[in-house]
């Protein structure tokens, strides 16, 4: 008798795991809609805007503008939090989807706020990542997510790179210049 | 015998006390979720609403605009997304309502609260397309008022919104198949 009551304390023991297990489960479709819940605060900002472009106000601009960038960092966040849920779920890392579904609801919450006009801070710089190359967000911001909409090349400074350097080339003698083609 | 009994007794009353706990956060949650796709879909509805209306005001626009205006290209192209933006709206609209109203007939919780996801998604799809051709409308609206220093702000914002409108979509489709593959299982 005592061995069936064992067993069927094991047994409820099992269930109880097994309720947890599933209770901790990360929901990827509620994953997915919040992700696209980010984008669709996005394209309200984009919205307006547009808006304030067309009545002209320069305040309105200048602040929609920065909500619009500030969601945009955010969109990329909750990109990089649904890419990691996907990975750990794939390895079977429950807790560190968790964790990073977690982060995706954070995003979300920021994307709300940003829409609002509550910009998160831009991240203190720490003296060691100053000048620090290949950095994700720009010079002393190297963990954040990169800007997509950055184009690196089309920056004064790489201009003013290549010029100097075509220039050095130039004066080398290297390069093609005003000399006859046929030497004989 | 009895003590055994009344220990197992105590064991399921316990369980089952955790279980109906369980079950009362889960329909929680099913009315927060039902709610946010209803808040959702009101939204989207209003937004619908208002890219109709700034369609009609559209027509009007594109009339005063000169035939050989060198940015009726431009036009042409913001109309067509525009038209095509109207339709995933319409269309995100009605899928979103007939989500919603399977939320009470579903016969579980689990899958109220699936078709309460796909609502609120689908709403925001939705909400999507409609602020496109709002914005394509406010493109037009720039061109036949002579407003040409807004351009550049509103054909970038144009750009935006219709990258993060795919996404909105991609991420629909996402959430679909996410669904249909807990149930195909």
């Amino acid at each position: 008798m005592t061995t069936h009551v064992k067993t069927i304390l094991s047994s409820i023991c099992l269930i109880g795991v097994f309720c947890a297990t599933t209770a901790s489960a990360v929901d990827q479709a509620a994953a997915a809609a919040n992700l696209a819940a980010v984008s669709a605060i996005s394209v309200q900002a984009n919205a307006n805007l547009s808006t304030n472009a067309l009545s002209g106000d320069v305040d309105g601009i200048a602040d929609w503008g920065d909500r619009c960038d500030a969601l945009d960092a955010v969109a990329a966040q909750a990109a990089e939090a649904y890419a990691r849920i996907e990975s750990e779920l794939a390895s079977g890392n429950e807790d560190e989807a968790q964790s990073a579904y977690d982060d995706l609801k954070t995003a979300l919450e920021n994307a709300k706020n940003a829409f609002g006009g509550i910009i998160p801070p831009i991240n203190p710089v720490d003296p060691k990542d100053d000048g620090k190359k290949n950095s994700a967000g720009g010079p002393g911001r190297p963990y954040d997510p990169p800007n997509m909409y950055d184009v690196p090349w089309n920056s004064q400074n790489m201009r003013d790179f290549y010029q100097s350097h075509f220039g050095n080339f130039w004066m080398s003698g290297i390069a093609p210049r005003d000399q006859e083609a046929t030497p004989e | 015998m009895n003590k055994h009994s009344l220990a197992i007794g105590l064991v399921f009353a316990v369980l089952a006390g955790g279980v109906t706990v369980h079950s009362t956060y889960a329909q929680e949650a099913e009315v927060s979720v039902a709610d946010e796709a209803n808040i959702a879909l009101a939204a989207a509805e209003q937004e619908v609403e208002k890219a109709r209306v700034a369609i009609e005001k559209g027509k009007e626009l594109i009339a005063q605009i000169p035939e050989d205006s060198p940015l009726m290209p431009d036009v042409a192209q913001v109309v067509q997304a525009a038209s095509d933006n109207w339709k995933i709206a319409t269309d995100s609209l009605k899928g979103a309502k007939e989500s919603a109203a399977k939320i009470t007939t579903a016969s579980s919780e689990a899958i109220a609260n699936d078709y309460a996801l796909l609502a609120k998604v689908n709403a925001g799809v939705a909400l999507s397309g409609a602020k496109v051709v709002q914005i394509a409308i406010v493109y037009v609206e720039a061109i036949a008022t002579d407003k040409s220093e807004a351009l550049d702000i509103i054909r970038t914002t144009m750009q935006d919104a219709l990258a993060s409108s795919s996404q909105v979509q991609f991420n629909y489709e996402r959430v679909k198949t996410l669904i249909a593959q807990k149930y195909s299982k």
